[in-house]
């Protein structure tokens, strides 16, 4: 059986990515901060609960572990991130930190540890954000899902040609965030997406299964997939 | 012109020629030119949460007084050709600066970068920070110096 470990499970695009990827056959290591990481484990054909918050040594720690008594990964999935918005002359150092620990630090600490034990023909997708081409109020995530985008050029060059990395865009997707957001500012928003609707989790899901299925994007390494219904274009 | 110039030590000719300009040494209120560490700065990740944060806490001082940013980091880091600690740092810039320059469009303060390739000329690189620290109409725009990056992906 293939082995994959997904970050922040219990998020609104993580609950649907491990669905999928259960979906997809494979044992799945789910990891999140939150307590509902052991209730999206339960809903899997095979998985594994670990709650830790990997920002810590010890938290990524457990992941290494698990995969270790698995035997390998075929596929890691960073989807962990978080939110701290302000305006720059706003924003705090500690929103700055927080953002920047989560969404970039756990990202390339863990993607580091855990490259030892990706097999021959395996895959890094992680989830970087549209916010990386520049968002109001944003500073603090964007410059850490772009330092994403860096970090997944780098690791695609660094680990070729056994693993393949690849990062995801994705834009506006229906979570509980998201519809935290006013009526009236929402609907402006999905107004400026060509396709006129939010994503879905299951339109991130989908692209992180494709790009970590070798047999179906297995010439792809390097690249940053936009999820977000051609709102980057206008 | 004034601005703070925050080059790392291990670009001692970038820093020559900067001072051999017209960019005098002055605080962030004025003017911030960020130069990256690149490669320098190792692999390590605490090096690099506090190059990203030094680079917002002075790319705040600057946008809070109203200053002009310039951020110069190395083409092929932006491709992620020299490491994985180099890259973050030059990608997480470029995306920073693009955010701060929607925020701050309004004002008229421009927030650029310049991505300088290996075979670039320092006095070319020099030049182009000279010309983005005043407002040229250009913001959140990456400014790509050298032959280097022709074919490549785009940052």
């Amino acid at each position: 059986m293939r082995i994959a470990v997904a970050t922040g499970v219990a998020g609104g695009i993580g609950g649907k990515l491990a669905a999928r990827l259960g979906d997809a056959g494979y044992h799945v290591i789910c990891v999140d901060l939150a307590n509902g990481v052991a209730e999206v484990a339960e809903s899997l054909p095979a998985a594994t609960a670990i709650q830790a918050d990997l920002t810590s040594e010890e938290g990524r720690a457990s992941v290494v572990s698990a995969v270790q008594s698995l035997g390998g990964l075929d596929l890691l999935v960073n989807n962990a991130g978080i939110t701290r918005d302000a305006r720059i002359v706003k924003m705090s150092q500690a929103q700055f930190d927080a953002v920047l620990a989560v969404n970039l630090g756990s990202v390339f600490q863990l993607s580091t540890e855990l490259a030892p034990y990706l097999r021959e023909g395996s895959a890094i997708v992680s989830i970087s954000s549209r916010a990386y081409l520049g968002n109001f109020g944003q500073f603090n995530y964007s410059m850490s899902k772009g330092g994403v985008v860096g970090l997944t050029r780098a690791l695609a060059l660094e680990l070729a040609p056994n693993v393949r990395v690849n990062a995801i865009a994705p834009g506006l997707i229906e979570t509980p965030m998201a519809m935290a957001i006013p009526a009236e500012i929402r609907d402006a928003m999905v107004n400026a997406i060509p396709l006129q609707r939010m994503g879905l989790p299951g339109d991130v899901a989908e692209a992180v299964v494709w790009l970590g299925d070798g047999e179906r994007s297995g010439y792809l390494t390097g690249h940053v997939l936009v999820v977000g219904g051609g709102r980057s274009l206008i | 012109m004034l601005a703070h110039l925050r080059i790392p030590t291990s670009q001692l000719d970038l820093a020559e020629v900067v001072s051999a300009s017209g960019i005098i040494e002055g605080s962030a209120d004025s003017g911030l030119v960020f130069v990256a560490s690149g490669p320098a700065i190792g692999d390590d990740w605490a090096a690099v949460a506090s190059e990203l944060s030094e680079v917002f806490r002075l790319t705040q001082q600057a946008v809070r007084s109203g200053a002009p940013v310039v951020y110069v980091v190395a083409g092929e880091d932006l491709l992620g050709q020299r490491g994985a600690a180099a890259a973050m740092v030059a990608t997480g810039m470029l995306s920073a600066a693009r955010t701060a320059a929607i925020e701050t469009s309004r004002a008229g303060v421009p927030i650029n970068v310049v991505a300088a390739y290996d075979d670039a000329s320092l006095d070319d690189v020099v030049a182009w920070i000279e010309r983005l620290l005043v407002p040229t109409g250009a913001t959140g725009e990456v400014v790509r110096v050298g032959v280097g990056h022709i074919g490549k992906a785009l940052p």
